[in-house]
């Protein structure tokens, strides 16, 4: 087994438990932490298959800002020792049932697929092309949902307005 | 590219534009309720720009998309956001809401923008955003009436269970991009195969659409947020989020999808009869009117699967046929029910005892929007109800047809419970005599004339069928 390998096996060893463990874990500052872990692995996913930009991306703007967004906001509105109620086991086995079905079912027909080993000449988009290809309007450019975005942007500010606002003191 | 091609998108930048300007007035007056009619101004002038024919194209390299069928599609929401606007101008009115009337607007249109490039999207990023950005400013306008508990679990319920959705449709379109290298329509349509794995990518893609539409068994968050929700934001929801997401489905069924026709088909079957079924069995026990419309709305969707279903021109025309009717029909039903809302604030089937003595208009319109949801010959709910069935039997489903038509008469029944309550009970006190204000009446009666117009004036079929697409 290559280092490669191993790598590969370790960050989504990583991936998988930390996933688990946040969507299970009582408390929800501890959470958002193992959220933290398994955001900072798929960085380390995308570092292994070259692409920097995108790791860099995911790692300042999820695992640095995100993350810690989502901890200011917990630390604001709700009780640090608070504790979730834990699951009854007749929610936690047909929630298991359903999930391992569903995983089986996905991993069974991806296995089928038959992918061709394409050997690909490893593109790593340097900075220039990812920066003309967002502003570029000819096929394969991204100027238009990168604008769209920015609307999508300015709803979600107005959305966020609408549910913080203050009512009026009478 | 040059400056005219930008005409192609005048839909969404009027919108846009419009967009813009309520975020100045906002910013620069202090009376907000001028921004209401400000709004509703806006919302006319876009809504009549978009009739000037414009020429076919694309743009961006084919991430956008524009024909004669998608501007119709366009047209049909405007007209209904026109009238929505028309019907929120009192309810927004209420000293509750003074100091947040313009972000109401704001976020309606913004929803309308994503929807608008959602129906005209060439690639499934612009699609995907353009639903997001259908979909995030809802959640916040279902918890529009923060104070009551009921609405904030409206939004909450809203946000996540369609963050679920989004999550699937976006595995099943990884994994489609993962195994064709494109998500260019054109390009996809070409690449598909019918191997298991594009079957579960398409089948993810499909479940996240059904969230979005509705339909059994994704149906489960409708009747709690449409309850929750403020009414005319569950009217929005119930009307044009729902006729977009139709719309842009028969899209891409018909262009990328059809190379497994076969199968969708038997997808849609099953859950035509599930949808109609289990939302007309439910409708049938509410008590809540807006929970009623919910269960009413869902049996809805399950008709429309069954223009989809066909896969022809014929099938094409007849659900854009049907969702325009609907839109006039359920923004009827809705308006009369927010009307009762705002000027008592009742909302119980019992409390519509009487009302056709005190208040016989909106009894009439109620009557009328009821008829034409169940279907019944002389308004325009039986025409397209007509149009989908035909178009169903045309490809030989006709036990899908027959179920249907079962369910078409289960819900005549419920229907007419409040006809029955409106008309024929007697009632101690009744809701007292009321009389809206101008712009709530020109938006019923905008939809009374609808409900008529549409189903008298037949040429409209026939337009509606020139422009549309078939496999």
């Amino acid at each position: 087994m290559s280092i490669h390998e191993l790598m590969f096996y370790l960050f989504s060893g990583m991936i998988l438990l930390f996933s688990v463990l946040t969507v299970t874990s009582r408390r929800i500052l501890r959470a958002a932490v193992y959220l933290l872990f398994v955001l900072v692995s798929t960085a380390g996913i995308y570092f292994m298959l070259n692409y920097q930009f995108l790791a860099a991306v995911q790692l300042t703007l999820y695992a640095g800002g995100i993350v810690v967004l989502i901890i200011f906001s917990i630390l604001l509105t709700s009780h640090i020792s608070q504790k979730f109620e834990p699951l009854g086991v007749k929610k936690m086995v047909f929630s298991a049932l359903a999930v391992a079905a569903g995983a089986l079912l996905s991993i069974m027909t991806i296995l089928d697929f038959g992918f061709d080993t394409v050997v690909t000449t490893s593109q790593n988009p340097d900075m220039e092309l990812i920066g003309t290809s967002l502003l570029s309007y000819e096929k394969n450019g991204y100027v238009l949902p990168f604008e769209v975005i920015s609307v999508l942007l300015l709803a979600a500010m107005v959305a966020s307005i609408v549910i913080a606002k203050k009512e009026k003191s009478k | 590219m040059n400056l005219e091609s930008f005409l192609l998108m005048r839909h969404e930048i009027m919108l846009t534009i419009a967009l813009l300007i309520i975020l100045i007035a906002e910013l620069s007056t202090e009376n907000k309720r001028s921004i209401i009619n400000l709004s509703i101004i806006l919302m006319l002038i876009t809504t009549i720009v978009g009739f000037f024919p414009v020429p076919e194209g694309t743009l961006f390299g084919g991430m956008y998309q524009t024909s004669h069928m998608t501007v119709l599609m366009k047209n049909i929401l405007n007209i209904g956001t026109l009238i929505l606007f028309l019907q929120v101008a009192e309810w927004i009115k209420k000293p509750e809401y003074e100091n947040k009337v313009s972000e109401f607007y704001l976020l309606i249109l913004s929803t309308l923008i994503g929807m608008n490039f959602m129906i005209s999207s060439g690639h499934f990023l612009m699609f995907y955003i353009g639903l997001e950005l259908a979909t995030i400013p809802i959640a916040a306008l279902a918890a529009y009436d923060r104070a009551k508990n009921i609405s904030a679990e409206a939004g909450i319920k809203l946000i996540l269970s369609s963050a679920l959705s989004s999550g699937i449709m976006l595995y099943g379109l990884s994994v489609l991009y993962g195994t064709i290298g494109s998500l260019y329509f054109p390009e996809m349509s070409i690449a598909f195969m019918n191997t298991p794995l594009h079957t579960l990518g398409f089948i993810f893609f499909f479940a996240g659409m059904g969230f979005k539409i509705s339909l059994v068994p994704f149906h489960l968050w409708t009747a709690d947020v449409y309850e929750g929700a403020p009414i005319n934001v569950s009217s929005y929801l119930s009307v044009i989020s729902k006729g977009a997401a139709v719309f842009i489905l028969t899209i891409v069924l018909y262009t990328v999808f059809h190379s497994i026709a076969p199968m969708w088909k038997n997808l849609l079957y099953v859950m035509a009869i599930l949808t109609m079924t289990i939302g007309n069995l439910f409708a049938l026990r509410q008590k809540n009117l807006k929970r009623f419309l919910a269960f009413s709305s869902i049996a809805q969707a399950g008709f429309i699967l069954l223009g989809i279903i066909d896969g022809s021109v014929m099938g094409m025309a007849s659900v854009l046929y049907f969702v325009l009717i609907y839109i006039f029909t359920n923004l009827g039903a809705f308006g009369v029910v927010s009307a009762i809302s705002v000027a008592t604030g009742k909302e119980n089937m019992d409390d519509y005892n009487g009302l056709y003595k005190t208040n016989p208009n909106l009894s009439l319109l109620m009557m009328l929007s009821l008829f034409s949801l169940a279907g019944i010959p002389p308004v325009a709910g039986f025409f397209g109800k007509f149009f989908l069935f035909a178009s169903a039997a045309n490809s030989g489903y006709y036990w899908l047809v027959f179920i249907a038509v079962i369910n078409a008469t289960i819900s005549l029944y419920y229907y007419l419970l409040i006809v029955k309550a409106m008309f024929i009970n007697n009632s101690e006190n009744p809701i007292a005599y009321f009389k809206s204000g101008l712009t709530t009446r020109i938006g019923l009666l905008m939809c009374m004339v609808g409900i008529f117009a549409i189903g008298l004036y037949s040429p409209l079929y026939e337009f509606i069928r020139m422009f549309s697409i078939g496999m």
